[in-house]
């Protein structure tokens, strides 16, 4: 070995560095002692190890140095160096540094010779780094930093080494791990910093190589295997100024100080804010990880840093005196700002292509293949139409086919049923549910429900187009009912031709037409997402084996159902009793597990109430918003259609047209499998149903009672007979065929026949009268456009509403344009007194109905056409209302006195109307009097004059009054702070969940090391 | 096997539940009211006296700023001078003016109405009466008077009344000089009604006055059911004098035939089997029925619609008055409060069967049938407030007369404002929905 080193013009001084490394010393020392190219000198340097790593060198019969425990790793060097010969003239002197976690190929050092050999400029080279565990995984190749501190490979994550990334590179720097330096260069610029006691010291080093006019490559052909023992968490830090011996802070507090103390100095503000701003978003991401301790580990890295720049201005002025290029020079080998992201987003969308495309041939082996079959068969592609003959295809492409025809009348901007008029923007809907006063009917302070707010989201990736998103959701929704209950049904059988026309029937079912025909936008989203509940929690009754992220899963599942409606609160809390009660009787001596399920149970029933909050609070105090569904009051269907699982009311089914829905529950009860308990499931919603048909509630700004409509309850129903029906015929196929005819071949084909009959007669109904539906497209409005202009004017709006058959009349205040969709869910109670005078006007008898309507701000009175004749004469010759306009569209009058929304009554009795905008306003009184605002009355209305709160008062009629004691400007608000924090609360409630929802990341040490290579 | 059966049971239970149990759907609600009735305003010199069913029957006077009701506190209230407003509440009350010494007459308060045709009056130079013209409602309202007289159509005259006010439009102005007239008011926005006193006098001597009550709507068939008699008593060298006033406005003219039916007997008079009036004219029969009765009908049927009264003179105290007699719509269950002037309440049809119900001032209750054929005459009780109708055969009509000190009067047996049943209006946010 020495003779071939004299030979040699470099002499090699290897100095490894030991720090509680028993684990991979002993690979170590065997890589070194076993190097092609022996190795001139070899020292080791031992920071007071606390395993048998000394006693493994003294066994190798290494020399070895002791040092302090904490002794940085460029300390330590630093120390070897120092324990070597004088440095010959005759030779280059190098030293090779080595880990205890790394083993280089026997062949390293010769190949890191060989690099350097005609290359006197090098004064650092580094070999190609490989996995310990997977010596096929790529670790390094040279090293940089980029611009926000992170570690910069170039390579991707777990890269394959196939020698995509072989040759000699010019690059900024090389890990310590097995990097050969100059031993001259080496003291010449002074070490490794003393700063950097461990992590970046490399970079750190090549950098200021680089600035000192040297080089530094990296050789491929030299390979060293690193286990990364310090980075990876395998081992204590325990290096001075290890704040916390945490690694990760060390980490990013020594990238940050790398950054800092290299680069140009007009540079460095830009930096500060990327080094920030990158540790904020690293934190959060942290934390979604549910890594708190990582999160606070990048934001105390930086403070640290910040709070002592005297450090930094050291290390500067240290650099400054062996500096002899430009700090620039290294540009060439920092990575652009954004080629972070872009690997970032290739690898993300790689996995999310092999999830959905997984390439199944490279889950076959070449073993598996049978290379004797069918040689002399010639190659042929798929046959024709291969596609088309897959049930779910077939499915899918009749779905499709027939709800574009069912669907031919609803090709545009949807209205009608319960479904209002769409506002024209996302923006609309974004401010209708933050604003803390909505201007419909009186006005309302009430919480929008969450459901406007996910809309508003989803309108927002179509450009904001929320007419579009609505169309798209009822022209889709039919097959995204199939495609969910496809989902579950394929967990119930694997024959496909029973899970398919199963889940088309479960899109056809009663209440999947009425839904869709009535424009029940929360019937359809439960239609959707019903059947991944029970995918998502499989085990109910033994919920306490569900992990808290799958119930955390679930609980934002029920929450999206609670954003649209309440009743699926109801539907939650009996689940949850019933589950409750058989846990109380099951569990009754293990007191552990019945709690675990009491704690899941009550989490999956409660936190979804929390996170809709303060809508779902709000109905404690309105009851009726727990049957209720968004958009208008629309009366369901009695009780003799319900039983067959039609909801009834507009747009649903004729009542002869009956689902086998009641036939397979109560077969499905006789059932031995598992159809029984589900169907036990269905027909307690149907139950439900049935009892819930009979009330009847006043809700959404229908001062009438409407029906209930049980379309949420007769999802589960549905749900739970299609389940069931599946079960029972995957097991009843393989009886039937195996046994002699019976009645059991009767009652399967009756249910078949039954089945079948009704997917035709349906499907006929749907596309012929179902098409004329009340849910069309269409931009007719109410409002003629004349009354929309004055945007503050409330105008008393009546007109014949209801079905073709039973039409009533009805009104209600306009605020000068028709209604949107989520104005119906905040809609307040009519005053009595408005209901009064409306009654009179009608009748005849209400002389001082305009007086009424004048004392609430309502300015003109619009009769829709067509109307009752004699009803408009009796309001032309009632007496206060002053015909202004006679249209084919209708009879607007204007009700006598000074009437609007804000009023200012001086003390001498005199009405003046004011300037007033939407909600807040600034104008000017004349003098000392009252101002009557004609909103409803709310502790957040508050006017100010000079900086001054004016008293507030409650009116005779219930409107908020305040008293002007001078003359001025005043300022009138509705003062959102309240609406505000419930948006914060909702924020961070939401973000809550969603972290615990999140897969939570794995510290580092909780890595196999055969997964971290 | 015992959970499929509770199960099925549990649903059989809930589907019978609900069937039983089931809270319909609030059908169609419906709204009866009676509009509140005008009353004439007492006009100067006049004395006027309400009569009420009730001491709890709210009013408001008109003039008054507030919209607040207060109720009458007693049976027959005098009026100083304004127009009041009365929630009568189903029962009409009657106003009974007189100019001491000279005449008297009642009219019905009544409810607005868009048009009401006063036959009677005149505007030569012995009329001192007016048309009174009530706006009731709270915003202004617009009103066309169209008078006819002997010289055919006169120029429309349109008047403008403020919100809660009233209006005189003196007789003499309609048609200055013309001796009959024929008033259509037409309310043409606003709640509206019209009271006219036809009031005459030559010199310092008085000759009579009356209300004329309104009819509603020119018919092609029109009963008069009450024209007082007075046939000549000893002494006396005249009875009653009789005359019909009668309009067609229609384009054309018409021919009608009078009947007279009263106790002695019904016909046609001579003269009056096809008479021809001209369109847009007011005409002028005399009648002098030989009758003994003190009280008959006249049915007036024409193959075009007409407008017509009977104007009759009386003789009071040894005064003379007169009295407009005018057609009435046939006779419905309704009520009427009489306090204080126990009229005679004549009845014509076919066959008359009407049942009334008579609350006496202390309360109590007594009902009557009144019976016959043609012409029935029943004279209501001195302590009787008010009287319903409660049950009528078909076509029978009726009218009131009064006799007091100061004159003789009619009142037209008809609700002065009809019960309105509307659907009531709900409140629902779906209006505003296309």
């Amino acid at each position: 070995m020495a003779a071939q080193a004299g030979l040699d013009r470099h002499r090699v001084s290897a100095i490894i560095v030991t720090h509680d490394g028993q684990v991979w010393l002993p690979k170590t020392v065997a890589a070194l002692t076993s190097q092609t190219r022996a190795i001139d000198h070899l020292v080791a340097v031992d920071t007071d190890s606390h395993d048998t790593s000394r006693q493994l060198l003294k066994s190798a019969r290494i020399p070895t140095i002791s040092a302090a425990r904490d002794c940085g790793f460029g300390q330590a060097i630093s120390i070897g160096v120092a324990s070597l010969s004088k440095p010959r003239t005759e030779v280059i002197e190098w030293i090779w540094l080595i880990h205890d976690d790394c083993a280089p190929a026997p062949t390293a050092l010769e190949f890191l010779l060989q690099a350097i050999d005609d290359r006197p400029q090098v004064a650092m080279v580094g070999p190609k780094l490989l996995g310990w565990h997977d010596q096929t995984h790529l670790l390094e190749v040279g090293i940089s930093i980029a611009g926000n501190g992170a570690r910069w490979t170039g390579l991707e994550t777990l890269e394959y080494d196939q020698g995509q990334r072989d040759g000699v590179h010019d690059v900024l720097s090389v890990s310590t791990a097995g990097a050969l330096i100059r031993r001259d260069i080496f003291e010449e610029i002074g070490g490794f910093d003393k700063n950097l006691s461990l992590f970046r010291d490399d970079v750190d080093f090549g950098w200021r190589a680089r600035v000192a006019g040297h080089t530094v490559i990296a050789a491929t052909s030299a390979v060293v295997y690193h286990a990364q023992a310090a980075a990876t968490e395998r081992r204590s830090i325990d290096v001075d100024g290890a704040f916390l011996h945490r690694p990760l802070l060390l980490d990013r507090r020594n990238a940050a100080y790398v950054l800092l103390a290299n680069s140009s100095w007009w540079v460095i503000p830009w930096l500060c804010i990327q080094l920030l701003g990158s540790a904020m978003a690293r934190s959060i991401g942290y934390l979604l990880a549910k890594l708190p301790g990582y999160a606070g580990d990048e934001l105390l890295a930086v403070t640290t840093l910040f709070i002592k720049p005297g450090v930094i201005i050291k290390a500067r002025k240290d650099r400054k005196a062996n500096r002899y290029v430009s700090s620039r020079v290294v540009a060439a080998y920092i990575p652009p700002r954004w080629s972070q992201f872009r690997l970032f987003s290739a690898g993300f969308f790689e996995s999310i292509r092999l999830r959905l495309f997984s390439d199944s041939s490279s889950q076959s082996s070449v073993l598996e293949s049978v290379e004797d079959d069918d040689l002399l068969v010639p190659a042929t592609g798929p046959p024709r139409f291969f596609m088309l003959r897959k049930p779910e295809v077939i499915g899918f492409l009749l779905l499709a086919v027939l709800t574009l025809i069912a669907s031919r009348n609803r090709l545009g901007s949807l209205i009608g049923g319960a479904l209002p008029a769409s506002p024209s923007g996302a923006r609309d809907l974004w401010r209708s549910y933050f604003e803390s006063w909505h201007q419909v009917g009186m006005g309302s302070s009430s919480a929008s429900p969450l459901w406007i707010a996910l809309l508003a989201i989803l309108a927002s990736l179509l450009f904001g187009k929320v007419p579009l998103l609505l169309t798209l959701i009822f022209l889709t929704a039919p097959l995204a009912m199939m495609w969910s209950a496809l989902t579950l049904l394929r967990k119930l059988t694997r024959n496909a031709w029973i899970s398919v026309p199963a889940s088309f029937i479960y899109a056809i079912s009663p209440v999947a037409i009425a839904a869709v025909n009535s424009g029940r936008l929360a019937t359809v989203i439960t239609l959707i997402l019903a059947p991944l509940i029970p995918i998502l929690i499989n085990n109910w009754r033994r919920i306490h084996l569900h992990s808290w992220r799958q119930i955390f899963t679930g609980v934002l599942l029920v929450a999206l159902l609670y954003s649209f409606t309440l009743v699926a609160f109801l539907i939650c809390l009996g689940l949850v009793a019933f589950a409750l009660v058989g846990d109380y009787q099951e569990l009754s001596s293990d007191r552990p597990v019945f709690l675990d399920r009491l704690y899941k149970r009550l989490v999956l029933l409660v936190a979804p109430f929390i996170l809709t909050a303060p809508y779902s609070f709000e109905a404690l105090l309105i009851p009726s918003r727990f049957l209720s569904e968004p958009g208008l009051s629309i009366p369901g269907g009695v009780a003799h259609v319900v039983l067959f699982g039609n909801p009834g009311g507009e747009g649903s089914l004729p009542w002869w047209l009956i689902s086998p829905l009641l036939i397979i529950l109560v077969l499905a009860l006789f059932s031995t499998s598992k159809a029984k308990e589900i169907a036990l499931y269905g027909t307690g919603f149907l139950s439900v149903a049935l009892l819930l048909s009979a009330l009847s509630i006043a809700t959404h700004g229908d001062a009438g009672r409407a029906r209930v409509w049980t379309g949420t309850f007769l999802v589960g129903a549905t749900l739970a007979a299609i389940s069931a029906g599946v079960v029972i015929l995957d097991r009843l196929r393989a009886v039937l065929v195996s046994s002699n005819f019976h009645y059991r071949h009767i009652l399967a084909a009756l249910l078949l026949f039954i089945t079948a009959l009704y997917s035709i007669l349906c499907l006929g109904w749907s596309v012929t009268a179902g098409a004329t539906s009340p849910v069309q497209s269409s931009r007719s409005t109410v409002m003629p456009a004349f009354l929309s202009i004055e945007r503050d004017t409330k105008t008393l709006v009546l007109r014949n509403v209801g079905s073709r058959s039973a039409k009533s009349i009805q009104y209600y205040i306009s605020r000068g344009q028709d209604i949107s969709l989520g104005e119906p869910d905040v809609a307040p109670r009519q005053t009595k007194e408005i209901v009064l005078a409306a009654q009179a006007l009608i009748d005849g008898s209400g002389i001082s109905s305009s007086k009424t309507f004048a004392d609430y701000g309502i300015k003109y009175v619009f009769v829709k056409l067509p109307f009752d004749r004699n009803i408009i004469r009796t309001i032309d010759g009632l007496g206060g209302f002053t015909r202004v306009s006679a249209t084919s569209t209708g009879v607007v009058w204007r009700v006598a006195g000074v009437t609007g929304r804000l009023i200012f009554v001086s003390n001498d009795g005199v009405r003046e109307l004011l300037d007033s905008g939407e909600v807040g306003a600034r104008t000017t009184v004349t003098g000392p009097g009252k101002v009557l605002l004609t909103e409803s009355f709310d502790r957040s209305w508050q006017i100010f004059a000079d900086g001054y709160r004016l008293d507030r008062e409650k009116s005779e009629q219930g409107l908020p009054l305040f008293i002007a004691t001078q003359s001025g400007e005043i300022s009138l608000i509705h003062d959102g702070t309240i609406r505000r924090a419930w948006l914060s609360f909702e924020i961070i409630t939401w973000t809550l969940v969603l972290v615990l929802t999140a897969p939570a990341g794995r510290r580092k040490r909780e890595i196999s090391e055969k997964e971290l290579a | 096997m015992k959970r499929a059966l509770t199960a099925i049971i549990a649903l059989g239970l809930c589907f019978f539940l609900a069937t039983l149990l089931t809270v319909t759907t609030k059908g169609l609600g419906y709204s009866e009211s009676y509009p509140a009735v005008v009353c004439p305003p007492t006009l100067s010199g006049l004395s006027s006296q309400i009569s009420l069913s009730s001491r709890k029957t709210q009013y408001q006077r008109l003039q008054a700023a507030s919209t607040k009701t207060l109720p009458f506190k007693a049976l027959r209230f005098p009026i100083a001078k304004d127009v009041v407003v009365v929630s009568a509440t189903g029962v009409t009350p009657v106003a009974w003016q007189s100019r001491a010494g000279s005449w008297a007459g009642g009219t019905l308060c009544s409810g607005p109405a868009s048009s009401q045709w006063f036959v009677g009056a005149s505007s030569d130079v012995t009329t001192r009466g007016g048309l009174i013209v009530i706006n009731s409602g709270l915003s202004e309202a617009t009103v066309d008077v169209q008078t006819y007289s002997e010289n055919g159509k006169q120029p429309q005259i349109s008047i403008n009344l403020k919100a809660k006010s009233y209006s005189l439009l003196k007789l003499d102005t309609l048609a200055t000089g013309d001796k009959s007239l024929t008033v259509q008011v037409l309310a043409r926005s606003g709640r509206v009604n019209a009271f006219m006193i036809d009031e005459r006098g030559a010199g310092l001597r008085s000759l009579g006055g009356d209300f004329v009550n309104p009819i509603t709507t020119a018919s092609t068939t029109l009963v008069i059911p009450a024209i007082p008699n007075q046939p000549a008593q000893k002494g006396q060298k005249t009875q009653s004098s009789h005359t019909l006033r009668i309009l067609t406005p229609s384009e054309a003219g018409s021919n009608f035939t009078l009947e007279i039916i009263s106790s002695d007997g019904s016909f046609v008079p001579l003269g009056f089997g096809s008479r021809n009036i001209s369109a847009g004219i007011v005409s002028e029969f005399s009648i002098s029925p030989k009758i003994s009765s003190k009280s008959f009908a006249v049915r007036i049927q024409s193959d075009e619609p007409i407008v017509a009264a009977v104007t009759s003179t009386v003789s009071v105290n040894k005064r003379k008055d007169f009295v407009w007699s005018t057609p009435t719509p046939p006779l419905v269950p309704m009520a009427m409060a009489i306090t204080g002037l126990a009229p005679v309440i004549v009845f014509t049809s076919d066959s008359i069967a009407v049942k009334v119900e008579m609350t006496f001032l202390n309360g109590k209750r007594v009902t009557t049938t009144i019976k016959g054929s043609d012409i029935a005459t029943w004279r209501v009780p001195d302590a009787v407030r008010s009287f319903e109708i409660l049950k009528t055969s078909a076509n029978t009509f009726a009218g009131a007369l009064v006799a007091s000190e100061n004159g003789y009067g009619y009142l037209p047996i008809t609700p002065g404002s009809l019960l309105t049943r509307v659907e009531v209006p709900r409140a629902n946010i779906r209006v505003l929905n296309p």
